[in-house]
């Protein structure tokens, strides 16, 4: 079972991706803002953390750095509005992807796909 | 000192008329009495010498009767002067002062007296006096010796020289042997000269009274032209420059009206010339605040477009996320129906179709209202139209857009509205402009992790009015100096850096809120933060719409 963590401030967002993740058949959780995310992505067991850039309390650059910190090898893939530098930065120190809204559901398929068969050739 | 402003308060006919009439009553006095006192004088002469004159026939008639003391004879001499009214007494008297003969009653408890105008004590003993009784009746007192002349019998004239002498004189010795009083009545002169005086007195008045009317005309012919130019003078003097002096005279008041109604043409010549230059003032005052107005409302522009600028962020966030769901869900839905091949399927999911398309519908609106509100900000608004405005959905709306930046810079936005506000007279787009403005200076100032407190109140009315709405904006951030706080609404004044902001902001916010009748107050502590209060009037009370601010306060 695959276990993903959705960390969006949008409601809609995260409804729309759980529902969509749940029918692909994962299992979704979500956190509604940075500190929620950074609290259940360090004490949860995931395979991938889809994390928004803008958000209340605690951004998604921070969410990331501070969750890699301890969990280098959880997987990221940030979401975005706007060609945004935080978002470029956590792809260049490791974030695994950058989606930006409003995203295609298919596009987000296509990359937790690509980021399982990776993590399974490793 | 008064009775100079006296005399300066009289009109120019009595300060006329008072002084030439009490000169001229004044030298008739003087002149009437100088001229009857010189024929009362001529009258008291007159008679004077003509007494001495009867005095002196008297006397050398009488001296025989007095040398015989002849009574008899000397009454009859006395008897010749009774028929004289003026004489009123007359006595001859011996040497031993007895008297011989009188007529008439001596004078008896008067009071002397002066000597007359010939010297009473002459050589030969003339005494003239003049004489008032008791009774305040006059006489004139005459007295004469009554001499006889006596062979002088001296020692030359017995012949011791007088043969020698060729020039032998015969020498007498004049010798007194009585006098004779003569005793005048003054009463028939003094009648004549109480007549005299009467009439001088009577002439007096009448060329007085005729001088003094011929007076009043004169004046009045002088001083009429005078009211009537003090009068045109009050008339142009309260503005009315039509009037002109109607003066034909050569005198030098005709002169005076002629250069005063030159003077009133060359005052209507100027004012005309300074109503010319106040209309063309007035002109080019109209056009330039036309052209203020213009610029302004392009600085409220451009400042409104910058303000966007910043806000672009925000507007793509707020956009994408219902547009992510609309996007999500359409292609979710679409993917299941492509996919599902039975009826009993797409049955099934029907629920989950419903709440896509009810989904896509809310965010559908959702972008609706979002671009809705863009537009209702840059709208620019030149004719500033007012209409009711509730502030809470000002709030609400400005909040939409800053929300994403106040997220990005970790800054808590709290919120306290009002539920019953009442609607306010104003422009939706510009109060917005404001509250963008004001709030984005706060999230500037707030380093991360602190709070921005937005706060909507109402004041009620004191008296007619009907109170104020007051937004508060609230940062604990890095607050303004003391010295800034006096400078931050003068346009292009900024403590950002270069290109950070054109520090046109606040004194616009300032210029629409003033122009809402409104004000901004700062209070601020450097280093503890600031408040910044829009205070906008209420100028119709009315109940404010719950549902409105209920909504908002769902919010966030």
């Amino acid at each position: 079972m695959v276990k993903v963590l959705v960390i969006d401030n949008s409601e809609v967002i995260r409804n729309l991706l759980t529902e969509y993740l749940t029918d692909l058949g994962y299992v979704v959780e979500n956190a509604i803002n940075g500190l929620d995310g950074i609290e259940k992505a360090l004490s949860g067991d995931y395979d991938v953390v889809i994390c928004d850039i803008h958000m209340p309390k605690r951004n998604g650059y921070q969410v990331f750095s501070e969750v890699s910190g301890q969990k280098p090898n959880l997987p990221f893939i940030m979401t975005d509005s706007l060609p945004d530098t935080l978002a470029e930065r956590a792809v260049n120190e490791g974030a695994y992807a950058c989606l930006s809204k409003p995203f295609n559901l298919d596009q987000v398929k296509k990359t937790i796909d690509q980021l399982l068969a990776k993590a399974r050739t490793k | 000192m008064t009775l100079l402003k006296f005399a300066n308060s009289l009109k120019l006919r009595t300060k006329f008329g008072i002084p030439i009439s009490v000169l001229l009553v004044a030298s008739i006095v003087v002149i009437t009495s100088y001229l009857i006192d010189r024929q009362a004088d001529g009258y008291r002469r007159e008679l004077e010498t003509s007494g001495e004159t009867m005095i002196a026939i008297l006397a050398n008639n009488a001296e025989s009767g007095v040398i015989f003391e002849s009574t008899y004879e000397l009454d009859e001499i006395l008897q010749l002067l009774s028929q004289f009214e003026v004489v009123e007494y007359a006595c001859i008297t011996n040497k031993e002062d007895i008297i011989l003969s009188e007529i008439g009653q001596a004078l008896q408890g008067y009071e002397q007296t002066k000597p007359l105008y010939h010297d009473a004590s002459d050589d030969e003993g003339h005494h003239n006096f003049f004489i008032r009784n008791e009774y305040g009746q006059e006489f004139i007192e005459l007295s004469n010796p009554i001499v006889t002349r006596i062979q002088n019998l001296g020692r030359e004239n017995l012949g011791i020289t007088g043969g020698l002498d060729n020039s032998f004189k015969q020498s007498y010795v004049t010798e007194e042997i009585g006098r004779i009083k003569l005793v005048l009545n003054l009463e028939t002169v003094n009648q004549s000269i109480a007549e005299s005086r009467r009439t001088a007195i009577l002439i007096a008045v009448v060329v007085l009274l005729i001088t003094i009317i011929m007076l009043t005309f004169f004046v009045r012919f002088i001083t009429k032209p005078v009211k009537m130019l003090v009068d045109i003078t009050d008339q142009v003097s309260r503005g009315d420059l039509t009037q002109k002096v109607e003066l034909d005279q050569n005198d030098e008041i005709g002169h005076l009206a002629r250069t005063f109604n030159r003077m009133i043409e060359s005052l209507k010549h100027s004012r005309d010339e300074i109503e010319e230059y106040n209309r063309n003032l007035e002109q080019k005052i109209v056009e330039r605040t036309l052209e203020l107005e213009e610029i302004q409302a392009q600085l409220v522009q451009s400042e409104k477009l910058s303000a966007i600028g910043q806000l672009a962020a925000g507007v793509a966030h707020e956009l994408n996320n219902p547009l992510g769901g609309i996007l999500g869900y359409a292609q979710f839905a679409l993917e299941k129906l492509n996919k599902s091949q039975t009826a009993e399927e797409t049955a099934r999911d029907k629920g989950k179709y419903i709440r896509y398309l009810t989904d896509i519908e809310v965010q559908a609106r959702r972008c609706k209202t979002i671009v809705q509100n863009l537009l209702r900000f840059s709208r620019s608004s030149k004719t500033t139209d007012f209409s009711d405005v509730d502030i809470n959905q000002v709030i609400g709306d400005t909040i939409t857009f800053v929300e994403h930046q106040l997220h990005m810079n970790q800054i808590q936005l709290k919120m306290e509205l009002h539920k019953n506000l009442p609607t306010i007279q104003g422009d939706t787009g510009q109060l917005q402009q404001v509250l963008t403005n004001l709030i984005l200076n706060a999230m500037h100032a707030s380093p991360p992790d602190t709070e921005i407190q937005v706060i909507s109140r109402f004041s009620p009315a004191l008296g007619e009015f009907g109170g104020t709405v007051e937004i508060l904006i609230i940062d604990q951030g890095s607050g303004i100096s003391q010295e800034n706080v006096k400078k931050i609404f003068e346009p292009f004044f900024t403590t950002k850096q270069v290109g950070k902001g054109t520090g046109l902001g606040l004194s616009v916010s300032y210029g629409i809120v003033k122009d809402h009748g409104g004000e901004i107050k700062v209070e601020s502590k450097p280093g503890e933060g600031s408040t910044f209060i829009v205070i906008l009037p209420v100028q119709k009370p009315q109940p404010a719409s719950d549902n409105v601010s209920n909504e908002l306060q769902t919010k966030n």
